[in-house]
């Protein structure tokens, strides 16, 4: 344990090397945070319009809950997984008494909380300037169950990630491409970022719920947001934990296929 | 300590033609190809041995250490590294070996190698005291104690190939692969890595195997070589034997006092080289003395020795296959 506690430690003063890329990074968040609540703010400028169920207070925590909890869960160490596979940078780790998933976990989650302590002190800073109404959850179950759902989200992002990190052990030419479709356009588009998915059709809404994707972002949030309740939440809960287990499994299983193929390249 | 017996190793490679038609017929037909890069090898490693590790480039020297280190699976063969077979990669046999390759880094680029040393420390499970021994001995044999809180891409190759032999070193393995540790490095820089494999492999009475193309090394470092070529082993003994097996010829020295007619030289000997008064010639091992004897009574000769081919010229043979 106390070894991926140094791991933590180590990581975090990485991410603050770069002076410069680090307040840029920031200054782009907090520019991002604004545009988005003026954007929202405008088209919920007429009291009491309601759409998809949404009104001004819940749109707002929407968008805004959904940058958070994307900086929360999308935000992540282990998109250097692929590189490493295929520069042959692997060779270090296997070469160490370490877990090389629980080493690439501990690093995400530094990067988690370096992320979730600058995001609480740029929202703070909105809440100052903008006074927005906010919708505050407070009922102590439905936080409880929001912050369990939070922890399966980023697990369930670390070992997509992670499988598809794996591509380069068979074609170590694809590391960029993989990544790019399956965290961009597949997990993006189908978790929740891009659009409400209340949008959808009926149908559609139901079967995306069978798939890990929704449970990335836009579970998580509509527990917060108490869109959903009861039997609902817990129903979601098991299919997001079921699909961990799955994935977890896929994921060691492809592992150990890559080491029978890895070249240990690179010279 | 290390037992390696009817080691194969196969990789499969698709082949690339060149030319756009070409990539394109490639990237449609697949065309798989079977290169064998270890064709049943077989050696033994006793405990505190150092043995050089030495062939051409491809003959499968690194995809050796790769297997013994437990990175490579191989195709077929038995590999027992202490009591471990390596590719388990079993946390207690990862803590008694090291890999070091001159062309890879494990240290952070953007942090103080210090970091990285105390990340080693904690995966390895290093207890504080000796850790702090280890690290003072390592840092002063080095002379590195300058360079530990500067960020190491700051850091010339020689200070951070030191700094790496430090972070595979801290752990204290009792094997050691080595792969190429002196590639691109000043003969200064060469040198002290020199010195410290051999010390460290008396102090610790660690096992230490090792790659190189350095000439200087081999010399220097090793009694025992294992020359491997295409994937097999061609010679496996005492450097000083392989200096014979491989020395087919002895070199004569001869000063001469007279100008001479050299033609008639070349009827004893090879003439490799003429900076009067000294000629030097090279003839078959077994001819030697009559040659030299030859030499004697028919030339003004003031002086003559025979001596070996050097060693540089028998391992560039053994390099280029040549037997």
């Amino acid at each position: 344990m106390k070894r991926y506690f140094t791991i933590f430690k180590i990581s975090l003063q990485q991410e603050f090397v770069y002076r410069l890329n680090f307040i840029m990074w920031r200054v782009r968040n907090v520019i991002q945070i604004f545009l988005i609540f003026f954007l929202w703010d405008s088209i919920f400028s007429a009291p009491n319009r309601v759409l998809f169920g949404y009104d001004r207070a819940k749109i707002l925590t929407y968008v805004l809950g959904i940058l958070v909890i994307k900086a929360i869960v999308f935000s992540s160490r282990t998109v250097d997984v692929s590189g490493e596979i295929s520069s042959g940078a692997l060779t270090n780790y296997l070469l160490k008494p370490v877990n090389y998933f629980y080493y690439w976990l501990t690093r995400d989650l530094s990067s988690k909380l370096l992320n979730l302590g600058f995001a609480v002190i740029e929202f703070g800073i909105l809440f100052i300037i903008l006074k927005p109404s906010f919708f505050l959850q407070t009922d102590f179950l439905v936080l409880l169950a929001f912050f369990i759902s939070l922890a399966i989200a980023i697990f369930l992002f670390f070992l997509i990630l992670f499988i598809t990190s794996f591509i380069p052990f068979w074609a170590p030419e694809l590391a960029w491409g993989a990544q790019f479709i399956v965290i961009v356009i597949i997990s993006e588009f189908l978790s929740g970022a891009l659009f409400l998915l209340d949008i959808l059709p009926k149908a559609f809404h139901e079967a995306l719920y069978l798939t890990p994707f929704p449970y990335l972002l836009f579970f998580p949030l509509e527990i917060y947001l108490g869109k959903i309740a009861g039997l609902r939440i817990v129903r979601g809960i098991i299919i997001s934990l079921l699909w961990s287990l799955v994935l977890w499994i896929l994921m060691k299983s492809i592992w150990f296929r890559g080491l029978k193929v890895y070249r240990a390249e690179g010279r | 300590m290390i037992v390696v017996e009817r080691l194969v190793k196969n990789f499969e490679v698709t082949e690339k033609k060149s030319g756009l038609v070409g990539v394109i017929h490639s990237f449609v037909f697949p065309k798989k190809k079977i290169v064998k890069a270890l064709k049943g090898i077989s050696f033994t490693i006793s405990q505190g041995e150092l043995v050089g590790f030495i062939g051409p480039n491809g003959a499968g020297k690194t995809t050796t250490l790769k297997i013994l280190s437990g990175i490579l699976f191989p195709t077929s063969g038995f590999v027992q590294v202490t009591e471990y077979t390596p590719w388990n990669r079993k946390p207690d046999f990862l803590k008694k070996i090291s890999l070091v390759m001159g062309q890879k880094n494990q240290l952070w680029w953007d942090l103080p190698a210090s970091e990285t040393f105390e990340l080693n420390r904690a995966i390895y499970e290093i207890p504080k005291k000796v850790y702090k021994e280890s690290l003072e001995e390592l840092v002063t044999l080095l002379d590195v104690r300058k360079l530990l809180t500067i960020p190491v891409r700051r850091l010339s190759l020689g200070q951070r190939m030191r700094l790496e032999l430090i972070a595979s070193l801290l752990h204290q393995p009792e094997i050691v692969f080595m792969d190429e540790p002196t590639i691109g490095l000043d003969l200064v820089a060469q040198q002290v890595i020199r010195d410290f494999v051999v010390d460290y492999n008396r102090r610790h009475k660690a096992t230490i195997l090792l790659t190189s193309h350095n000439m200087d090394d081999l010399v220097n470092l090793t009694k025992r070589v294992i020359v491997i070529n295409e994937g097999g082993i061609i010679f496996d003994g005492n450097l000083q034997e392989l200096v014979k097996s491989f020395a087919k010829e002895k070199i004569i020295r001869v000063y001469i006092s007279k100008k001479i007619d050299y033609k008639n030289l070349q009827k004893v000997g090879e003439v490799k080289e003429i900076k009067i008064p000294q000629i030097t010639l090279s003839v078959p091992r077994e001819g030697a003395a009559l040659a030299a004897s030859e030499l004697l009574q028919n030339f003004p000769v003031e002086d003559l020795t025979i001596e070996e081919e050097p060693i540089e010229t028998i391992i560039r043979k053994v390099f280029k296959g040549v037997r």
